[in-house]
């Protein structure tokens, strides 16, 4: 019975998924190309702690990004496993 | 009545495996975009920002476990406090009715306030939050309070 409506909430869901993905794409793109130059500047002037900051920078995007496309498909693995069936 | 109780416990039961299914988009793109918000604060160098976005996810991660794990166990050990056909004649056929009707619609309404903890949990508003906790706790408390309802009414009517 609501398996029409539930077709067409799914089908809008992957759709922002897949939007959402590639914002996250050109986001954390813009933002290492940020901190790259905040590097590169850093240790054109002797910047050493301008340097270090945008490695950390970089790093800590690259963890994000990888968390969101390996740990978060893992997660909807484990809570679509764990979906109950009705209880009553 | 027994058909009925069928044809209505098929309904709930369809509402609430579609509901299951909203629940998991919705926790997903939830936690997709809080994802995106740290990566953004973290470009912009906003550490509370970062913050934020984390917990958030931590506790949309929490909001699915305990909808999937915790309220079918819930449900399942209330339902079963629920007395059930108990008597005979109508009075016993009404109180299995209702027994399985307040069960369905308690686990329903439970598995609805979670859906409106993940939304607020994703707009960040704490107060429709504490709302959606509370229409859960009304939920278990309307169980409880069946339960003991239920058999104080069949004896008042006179059941077998």
């Amino acid at each position: 019975m609501f398996q029409p409506i539930m077709d067409q909430i799914l089908s809008l869901a992957r759709d922002a998924w897949a939007f959402m993905a590639g914002l996250l794409i050109v986001v954390a793109l813009l933002g290492g190309m940020y901190y790259i130059l905040q590097g590169t500047a850093g240790a054109a002037f002797g910047g050493s702690r301008m340097t270090s900051m945008a490695i950390i920078g970089v790093v800590g995007l690259v963890i994000i990004v990888l968390f969101a496309f390996l740990f978060l498909p893992q997660i909807g693995e484990l809570l679509k496993n764990f979906q109950p069936q009705p209880p009553f | 009545m027994n058909e009925t109780t069928s044809i209505l416990l098929t309904f709930l039961r369809e509402a609430w495996t579609a509901l299951a299914g909203v629940l998991l988009a919705l926790t997903l793109l939830a936690g997709l975009a809080q994802v995106l918000r740290t990566s953004s604060a973290g470009a912009l160098g906003s550490s509370r920002w970062v913050g934020e976005a984390l917990s958030a996810l931590l506790s949309l991660l929490a909001l699915g476990l305990f909808a999937f794990l915790g309220i079918p166990q819930i449900v399942g050990a209330l339902q079963s406090a629920l007395p059930n056909g108990s008597g005979c004649g109508p009075i016993g056929e009404l109180g299995t009715f209702a027994s399985q009707m307040i069960g369905g619609l308690a686990a329903l309404r439970m598995l609805k306030a979670v859906l409106t903890s993940v939304l607020s949990t994703t707009l960040g508003a704490p107060a429709s939050l504490a709302g959606a906790l509370t229409e859960s706790a009304e939920a278990l408390f309307g169980m409880l309070l069946a339960a003991a309802a239920i058999p104080l009414t069949a004896r008042f009517l006179g059941a077998c």
